[in-house]
């Protein structure tokens, strides 16, 4: 049986939260420290690529070094400290008990992000394993894969110590998720570090990897927390909630085959991009059935509620220009060039990542137990981070229109195609400043509020009686 | 989705099978490819690259140049590959055997370098300008001088120092030469070639479609 979703304002106020209330924010901590450093990686990548002399005789920092340190910051760095975050959160309060172990929590976190440091600067001295979304070196990763296992524990315990027999949507994508990341992570270690396939094997593998990190990890866990809190700022119950458990499925069974549709034209057998073409189109049931279900969310309010709004658009038109840009007549042009880019940060910028501040706007007084500590605050965080998407992308996608005109023309040569293309790059490089300083922004004010919690101000334990003044909403 | 345990099992058949699908599939298909001996020639191709040029793979790849050089050339009926000169012939699996791990790359910010060692051999500067290229940079192309040393000219000049002249010349009485990375590195551009035709690799795509317009 599933059971609908609860209304809105009930499950506001839970002797649950409490409990979990330190590793949640040192999950959440983490994830917004990594994502300003990761912000200030992609400023060094994206200045680097119109003035290619910007920190050239700095081994530390070459392009290809900068961008594997961008990616994995932003990877595991912020969208793994956050989602980990938001599915516990999830898991604990769907699953009608505090959250135990968590302990192994905080442990785990600590790991998770010494790890990464450590990966950082192994790739910073040479060691990256040039796979992408997977850079970080081979003697970090079974630390990784470690420490994700201790966090985890967690959420697998309040799944399966929940008290409820149904289950909601937002808990399968949660525990989907935390299951499948381990799996997926190791499964490309073994076959593409410790017994290396060979030859272009390891590009295809690779391309599996990259793309179930996407459809199988980091979609479900924004998706968990829309199912999650969409009904509760909408006040509705989900429409056509029972074709949920049709996208879900989709999702997971379906998506994990569109990671070849990158090598089209590749030296790859011809069955491999042309299996991701079909499963590209086929997954339109999973964005149809996202849109039924999530529709609602037009009709919430709040500050959360507008960040997983353009979040979920944002998914919706990725899932489409997905399908459009698989087929061969399209991938002939703009493959290898910014638009894969432009794509690819709308995935994780704008959808991935506004869903989860969405959520974490959402989650953290809940948590904390106090509003947010500057509604101003929230709202030029929300403001700058709309306009910055909408540069980095848009200056992206002019790019690589640009170029896949000019690539495919031979007399073009190349510097004069990165001469024209300089203007929509330095507008990137514009655009990665205003998002430093929006999630800048976000950090400091998550600071603020966590740090006016441990003032024990009174006065907020009576918020707890008006659920609705909780969020501080910006509307 | 009562069942708890269907419901992993279903999470598990998810990964399983399209990693199974995907990854084990193409492994059946191209893991045990074998190298082409061609009966003429009397020779294995690829040739195996040498124990220098495979070092500088490792240099290729730490230093993350797959981020802007692509390592895969595409049929002459789909984009503007051949017609740039990156090669005559499309990418094959059998070009890639025998490396460590092929750097097939996805952006195509600077030139396609599968076939770079054969595109160098017909220039006159050659290793050379390659060289010159790594150590002082161009307008396009980051200068990586933490490659090159500079040291003192004692007695003869060294046969690997670079011919440098105006702003980047060196003092006096000195000279660059390459370390043993950038020897490396340049050696390994120079043994990518893909100028052998496999019987799976002569294009037969373009011809085709002139005699059906024809028709």
């Amino acid at each position: 049986m599933i059971n609908s979703p609860t209304h809105a304002g009930s499950a506001e106020v839970t002797p649950i939260d409490p409990t979990a209330r330190g590793p949640l924010l040192l999950l959440v901590g983490m994830a917004l420290g990594w994502l300003v450093i990761s912000g200030t990686f992609a400023l060094i990548a994206s200045i680097q690529l119109h003035t290619p002399q910007f920190l050239a005789d700095c081994s530390w920092f070459t392009f290809g070094r900068t961008d594997a340190m961008r990616e994995s910051t932003f990877i595991y760095g912020w969208a793994g400290n956050a989602g980990l975050a938001i599915s516990l959160w999830i898991l604990g309060r769907l699953g009608g008990n505090p959250l135990r172990a968590t302990n192994w929590v905080t442990v785990g976190t600590l790991f998770w992000n010494l790890g990464l440091t450590a990966g950082l600067v192994g790739i910073a001295t040479g060691d990256m394993t040039s796979f992408s979304m997977l850079q970080l070196p081979a003697y970090v990763q079974p630390l990784m894969l470690f420490a994700y296992a201790t966090i985890a524990i967690s959420g697998v315990l309040a799944w399966g110590g929940r008290r409820s027999d149904g289950t909601f949507a937002a808990q399968w994508y949660a525990v989907a998720a935390l299951f499948v990341f381990p799996w997926l992570f190791s499964a490309a270690q073994a076959v593409l570090l410790w017994m290396p396939v060979r030859g272009t094997v390891q590009a295809i593998a690779a391309g599996w990897f990259m793309q179930g990190l996407w459809t199988l990890w980091l979609a479900p866990l924004a998706l968990a927390g829309s199912y999650y809190i969409v009904p509760k700022t909408s006040g509705r119950v989900l429409p056509s909630y029972d074709f949920a458990s049709l996208g879900f499925w989709t999702l997971l069974f379906v998506g994990a085959w569109t990671g070849g549709r990158h090598l089209v034209g590749g030296p790859v057998p011809a069955w491999v991009p042309t299996v991701g073409v079909v499963a590209c189109s086929l997954m339109i049931f999973h964005y149809s059935i996202v849109f039924l279900n999530l529709r609602v969310v037009t009709a919430s309010v709040g500050n959360a509620a507008q960040f997983i709004r353009l979040g979920l658009i944002a998914y919706l038109l990725v899932g489409l220009l997905d399908m459009i840009t698989s087929f061969r007549f399209v991938a002939e042009q703009m493959q290898f060039t910014f638009l894969a880019s432009a794509l690819q940060q709308l995935g994780l910028y704008g959808a991935i990542s506004m869903i989860f501040f969405g959520c974490i706007y959402f989650m953290m007084p809940r948590i904390a137990g106090v509003p947010w500590a500057s509604v101003a605050m929230m709202s030029a965080h929300r403001m700058a981070v709309i306009i910055g998407i909408l540069l980095l992308v848009g200056g992206l996608a002019a790019a690589g229109m640009m170029q896949a005109g000019d690539l495919l023309n031979p007399s073009a040569n190349l510097g004069d195609i990165l001469a024209r293309i300089r203007l929509p790059l330095l507008v990137v490089t514009f655009a990665h400043i205003i998002l430093i300083g929006a999630n800048l922004l976000l950090f400091v004010n998550f600071l603020k509020t966590a740090a006016s919690r441990a003032d024990g101000d009174v006065r907020v334990r009576n918020l707890f009686r008006q659920p609705s003044a909780i969020e501080a909403s910006a509307t | 989705m009562k069942n708890g345990p269907l419901f992993f099992l279903g999470l598990l058949a998810a990964v399983a099978i399209s990693w199974a699908g995907i990854v084990l599939g193409s492994h059946a298909q191209l893991g045990e490819l074998p190298p082409y001996f061609d009966q003429a020639e009397g020779q294995i191709y690829p040739r195996r690259p040498g124990g220098i040029a495979s070092r500088g793979q490792l240099v290729y790849a730490d230093l993350g140049c797959a981020a802007c050089h692509t390592q895969q050339v595409r049929r002459p009926d789909f984009g503007s590959d051949k017609a740039r000169g990156w090669g005559d012939r499309q990418s094959v699996a059998r070009d890639y055997i025998h490396q460590w791990r092929p750097q097939l790359g996805a952006s195509r910010v600077g030139p396609d370098l599968a076939n770079v060692g054969a595109r160098l051999a017909k220039t006159e500067t050659g290793a050379a300008g390659l060289h010159q290229l790594l150590y002082q940079g161009s307008s396009t192309h980051p200068s990586y001088s933490f490659l090159y040393e500079e040291e003192a000219l004692v007695g003869e000049r060294s046969a690997a120092a670079l011919n440098l002249s105006g702003a980047n010349a060196p003092v006096p009485g000195y000279q660059i030469v390459p370390t043993e990375r950038a020897q490396t590195l340049v050696a390994y551009l120079l043994s990518l070639k893909t100028t052998y035709d496999f019987p799976e690799s002569v294009p037969v795509a373009a011809p085709t479609k002139t005699e059906e317009t024809k028709k």
